[in-house]
């Protein structure tokens, strides 16, 4: 919402700065985000009078302007086309002046003439958006010559960009905002009594039927002397007739009609008002649609009276297909549920959201017909959506406007269509309201403001906010008070809404700041963030980088990393890249690798602990954190790279990560299903304490090179739940004390089959029968020399112990024999 | 005779024999420079076949009656033979070390081994700290879905059911088995679902937060569809404005410092009433330093001094009534932030789309 400083001073009544008047909105709840200048600067620049005109020999565009500026006279050399005659005023920077634009004027000579200023346009000054030419003063517009035009016009002011809570329609307008400007100054506010039109249509016609408004109330009677009556033009009506099909969605609507008007340029003073407020200038009775719009809030629309058919208005829903051209040239079609403006032919606008192209305002429109209503807010929402297209009108009726501020727009509108375009207003309006809405009435204990504020506030303080904002309170049937909301406040509906309006009448400064006596529960982070936590910390202590990726990827993600491709799917994607919830991290990692290799990384080190969305046969699906490593490229060494990462670097960062987290240890394991994103013979299962709980392997080198990616990435993922389950099982870890009696070693070299895997040689080893063995570590895997094809070496330190006795050679000789003689015969293997 | 004749010999020799060791025990040992010479040395000297240990074994036929004072002599001789030793292994020692103290320098600046560069995403790191303050402050962790129920994300939520948020083009909404739209189950839009999920599982008092990844149909340089928030709330008997105001206030000033100022106005969500915005004095440009001229350059601020942190606001009592508590007995605040600017704002990140696009380059920095 864009507001003007100079206006809500002017309708508040409140004489303050404009930081100061911002500040105190803000603090109101009205975020002023930026604030606009206008007319600064501007010195040496003034109204000036045309005292003559001549043209400039070989310059056909240019003419030699004679003004007077208050002092004496000076000549312009001005190239618009539209210099007045003389006595018309202009707007004259002097030698001396800088524009806002930041152009310097002096004088200069152009073909050989001396010209002492220049003749600005509304774009020069930064004061409109007008075109043809310079800026010419009308004769209903200020200013005499020599006086400084930022003085004369009122072209200083400042416009405030506020951030305004949908809560809060009432705000869409300088009314509802100057309300709240005298609220936060403590003022009483008195909102502008609308003026009447000064020219009304004389007629015999018995009017003030039940439907019916009339211009000037009968709380205004000295008005009547100072009217001109004006015989109504032939075969225009005074009043046309509305019918209302769908009450529910159009609870009011006024039709009012102003006859003989002439469509002309609105003053200087209205087109910049609009100017400032974003609002294009178009004419002076479109202008006046979109001032009132602006002054209160309330969305009004002007039709061209001869080309609304019958002449009649019909608010109906729309036949599901029917078509029509709105204002912007576009031809719209509409569904059943979208509320039209009809006439005797079809429709004309579209409710509350857009004007229909063919009885809008134009040149030659001698007859208006204003419009005035409230629509549903729904309804509005809704058809608004589904079109695509948002208004300041449909912007304020999906947030709901004032129903009882009806009669004020239209007489605001009437009575300044009028006199800007010369026309005589009817004496009454066509006011079709079946059921009127009332106040909404809540019941409220004062002494509850102060319990949930935390702060005492004396009653009359309450009573005084409430009534400053438009309440009136009367005592409830029980206890405490009957509070009946103003109708420009839609917002207000519950004991907590009118305790908020007093809370930020005091101002939230004056809420103290204490902390709450609550003991916390102990509980702290939820397990499996704090086992989250724990993993990504050691992650990164280890060198990996934490990656963060989207949740959403496409399904040929999915497809080329060879994950499940059974995914969640979005409805309404913002696009395909992102249609579905990724089953796995693989997909995100391997983008970010392909990221790196792009930007020549030569190591790709990432980690990420994410949720993946699997569907689960349920409405929701299921969602589970998962950590992944993704290791690529040159494994660093001291200086330089030492290798290349493979299999066992995954499998270490994970039994770190996995260790330093959680205390559990992992093992890797033959798959018995093989993983399709992974190599086939360089992966494996990730399990704890006999339990799967992921997979880890080289990707697929398939799946790179679909991707274009020309390293090897090796990759783990384990479930976090998974992991979460066998801690849980292990339980908190138990001390076994410290041997008594001293160990003795022996070591071991079995000759096997490559094939052989190191863990069934070190689970057999474990697995005899043996008292005195402790620990088997393998220490050595050696293939080359001195062994035949298609076998490799083993060494492993076996440690025995008697935790009874020291041990004798003998003793241990005996065990360790009887140790290899077993495996051996066992596993097939030789001793080397 | 004979005997006397042998015994007079061994002594002769023996005596000889010492009083050679004596002469050279001297420089002995000087020739050597290495340990192994050293010890060769020595060994010539008194190893099982050398001079000492040959002149020992002449003892029994030496005199009986001398062969106590000679026993004692060449005992003294071997000492000091082993003295001279032990003195020659520490100059070796010594000048080894002098050698090593005054030798080449190590290249200190090779880098340190083992030691590569592993970085919590700043998101997390943010999460982290913020999560940080909100335990000491006695709140507790949570977690809740990603993919929820429109019930949970709105409805319950005081969301009327056309708002702006419940739109197809806001938020995204999962299809159907069936190829449809199902309109119940939405990408959360906002962590605040946690209030839902907690008070539905736990009664009061409760004191939560919740970290997480939300989604919004956006895409720009400010906007990413999806982000990260942190909501929180407190639900207890006799909880006001004033504790909501208190619990805040601490959160900023553990987190941006004690001298940060602090301001809370009227804003609106649906779930809140009184609802408002905390805004924090910019710290980028401090105002409470007194720069005014900084303050009025900021663009971080656009000079106000102030930037917008979170939402708050006091429960609303459709929330309450939406989960089956007593809103007349129970009361309590909530608020929620956006982690990504916070993030942003920390570290001197300018797009938000850098915190999506795992640029090594971009993660290895901060």
């Amino acid at each position: 919402m864009l507001a003007s400083h100079r206006w809500l001073v002017e309708l508040s009544g409140v004489d303050a700065s404009v930081d100061d008047i911002g500040d105190r909105l803000t603090r109101l709840g009205l975020e002023v985000e930026d604030t606009i200048r206008f007319g600064a600067g501007l010195d040496h620049v003034v109204v000036a009078e045309v005292r003559a005109v001549a043209p400039v020999p070989d310059k056909d565009k240019l003419s030699l302007v004679t003004v007077f500026d208050g002092e004496g006279e000076r000549q312009v050399i001005c190239g618009a086309p539209n210099v007045p005659a003389p006595g018309g005023r202009v707007v004259l920077a002097k030698p001396g002046a800088e524009l806002p634009g930041g152009m310097a004027i002096a004088e200069r000579k152009v073909g050989g003439v001396v010209s002492s200023g220049m003749l600005c346009s509304e774009t020069e000054l930064a004061i409109g958006a007008g075109t043809a030419g310079i800026l010419v003063l009308g004769k209903g517009d200020p200013g005499r010559p020599g006086q400084l035009a930022r003085d004369a016009l009122g072209l200083e002011d400042a416009v405030y960009e506020i951030g305004l809570t949908p809560n809060r329609p009432d705000c869409l307008g300088h009314i509802g905002l100057a309300r709240e400007v005298a609220l936060a100054f403590g003022e009483p506010f008195r909102p502008p009594v609308p003026g009447f039109p000064s020219r009304f249509v004389s007629t015999d016609a018995k009017l003030r039927g039940a439907d019916e408004l009339p211009f000037i109330d009968d709380a205004q009677p000295s008005a009547v002397d100072t009217l001109t009556l004006v015989g109504p033009r032939p075969d225009v009506p005074i009043l046309v007739p509305i019918t209302i099909e769908a009450p529910d969605r159009c609870p009011r609507y006024a039709g009012g009609v102003v006859q003989g008007v002439t469509v002309a340029p609105s003053p200087f003073w209205l087109r910049f008002r609009l100017h400032k407020l974003g609002v294009r200038a178009i004419d002076n009775v479109v202008d006046v649609t979109n001032l009132v719009l602006q002054e209160l809030g309330h969305p009004i629309h002007a039709f061209d009276l001869a080309r609304v058919r019958g002449p009649r208005v019909v608010v109906r829903l729309a036949a599901e297909g029917e078509r029509m051209a709105t204002l912007d040239g576009e031809e719209r079609s509409f569904t059943a549920d979208d509320l039209l403006i009809c006439d005797g032919g079809g429709p004309v606008a579209v409710a509350g959201v857009m004007g229909g192209a063919d009885s809008e305002i134009r040149k030659d429109t001698r007859d208006v017909l204003i419009e005035v209503a409230y629509f549903d807010p729904r309804s509005i929402r809704r058809t608004s959506r589904r079109l695509g297209l948002h208004t300041d009108s449909s912007h304020r009726f999906e947030r709901g406007v004032d129903p009882h501020g009806v009669p004020w727009a239209m007489r605001r509108a009437a009575s300044l269509i009028s006199s800007l375009a010369g026309g005589a207003a009817a004496p009454t309006a066509r006011d079709v309201y079946p059921t009127p809405i009332g106040e909404r009435a809540i019941a409220l204990r004062p002494t509850h403001v102060g319990r949930l504020l935390g702060l005492d506030v004396p009653e009359a303080k309450v009573r005084g906010a409430l009534e400053a904002v438009g309440c009136a309170i009367s005592p409830a049937e029980g206890e405490g008070w009957r509070v009946s909301a103003p109708t420009w406040r839609p917002d207000l509906g519950r004991p907590e809404d009118l305790i908020e309006e007093v809370a930020r009448t005091i101002g939230y400064d004056a809420i103290p700041t204490e902390l709450p006596r609550v003991l916390p529960s102990g509980r702290g982070l939820a397990p499996n963030l704090r086992a989250a936590w724990r993993l990504r910390e050691a992650a990164a202590d280890l060198g990996l980088l934490e990656a963060v990726n989207y949740s959403f990827v496409s399904r040929s993600d999915l497809e080329a990393a060879r994950v499940p491709a059974e995914a969640v799917e979005l409805a309404n994607p913002l696009s395909e890249d992102r249609a579905v919830m990724r089953t796995s991290l693989l997909p995100g990692l391997l983008d970010a690798a392909l990221r790196a290799t792009r930007h020549q990384a030569s190591t790709v080190a990432l980690f990420e602990l994410a949720r993946v969305y699997v569907p689960s046969g349920q409405r929701l699906p299921t969602e589970r954190l998962e950590l992944a490593i993704a290791l690529a490229g040159d494994r660093p060494g001291h200086v330089g790279a030492d290798g290349s990462y493979d299999f066992y670097d995954a499998k270490g960062a994970l039994a770190s990560v996995v260790d330093a987290a959680l205390g559990l240890s992992l093992e890797t394991v033959r798959p018995d299903v093989l993983d399709p994103s992974l190599h086939p013979r360089r992966s494996a299962e990730v399990r704890v304490a006999g339990a799967r709980v992921g997979v880890i392997g080289e990707v697929h080198p398939d799946v790179t090179d679909a991707l274009g990616l020309d390293l090897r990435v090796v990759y783990a993922s384990v479930s976090l739940d998974a992991l979460l389950e066998a801690a849980g099982a292990r339980g908190v870890p138990q001390a076994s004390g410290l041997p008594r009696f001293p160990s003795s070693s022996r070591d071991v070299a079995f000759t096997v089959p490559s094939e052989l895997e190191a863990g069934a040689v070190e689970a057999a080893l474990r697995e005899v029968d043996e008292a005195l063995l402790e620990s088997v570590q393998l220490f050595d895997v050696y293939t080359g020399p001195g062994l035949a094809d298609g076998s490799k070496s083993l060494a492993y330190r076996v440690v025995y112990r008697d935790p009874e006795a020291t041990l004798t050679d003998k003793r241990v000789d005996k065990a360790h024999g009887r140790l290899v003689t077993s495996v051996c015969k066992r596993l097939g293997l030789e001793v080397r | 005779m004979a005997e006397a004749t042998d015994e007079g010999a061994a002594l002769e020799r023996f005596e000889a024999g010492l009083a050679d060791v004596e002469a050279r025990l001297a420089d002995a040992f000087e020739g050597a420079t290495t340990e192994q010479a050293l010890r060769e040395a020595n060994a010539k000297i008194l190893g099982p076949s050398g001079e000492l240990t040959g002149l020992l074994k002449l003892m029994p036929r030496l005199p009986k009656d001398r062969r106590r004072e000679l026993g004692q002599r060449a005992n003294a001789t071997k000492a000091r033979v082993q003295e001279a030793l032990d003195a020659r292994l520490e100059a070796l020692a010594r000048a080894a070390r002098e050698a090593e103290l005054t030798g080449p320098a190590l290249d200190v600046s090779l880098p340190g081994r083992g030691v590569t560069r592993g970085r919590l995403h700043p998101l997390s790191r943010t999460i982290r700290e913020l999560t940080d303050v909100f335990l000491a402050l006695g709140f507790d962790v949570e977690d809740a879905p990603e993919i929820d129920l429109t019930q949970n994300c709105f409805d319950r939520l005081g969301f009327p059911p056309d708002h702006p948020a419940t739109d197809m083009q806001d938020s995204f909404y999962l299809r159907a088995p069936d190829g449809t739209v199902d309109p119940e189950v939405v990408l959360r839009t906002h962590t605040t679902t946690i209030q839902i999920h907690q008070m539905l599982k736990r009664p009061p008092p409760l004191a939560v937060i919740c970290p997480g990844a939300v989604y919004r149909r956006d895409d720009d340089a400010t906007h990413s569809p999806m982000f990260a928030q942190i909501d929180g709330f407190a639900v207890d008997e006799g909880l006001t404005f004033a504790h909501l105001k208190g619990v805040l206030t601490a959160f900023v000033r553990r987190l941006f410092g004690d001298e940060v100022p602090v301001r809370f106005r009227p804003s609106y969500f649906p779930f809140v009433e009184p609802g408002g915005e905390l805004d924090m004095g910019c710290v980028f440009c401090r105002p409470w330093e007194g720069d005014a001229e900084r303050t009025r350059a900021c663009r971080v601020c656009k000079g106000t001094g102030w930037m917008e942190i979170l939402g708050c606001g006091m429960i609303h009592p459709v929330v309450f009534e939406a989960v089956g508590l007593d809103p007349s007995r129970y009361s309590g605040f909530a608020f929620g932030m956006g982690i990504d600017r916070i993030a942003m704002l920390r570290h001197g990140i300018s797009n938000i789309r850098l915190l999506y696009e795992n640029d090594v380059r971009f993660l290895s920095q901060l």
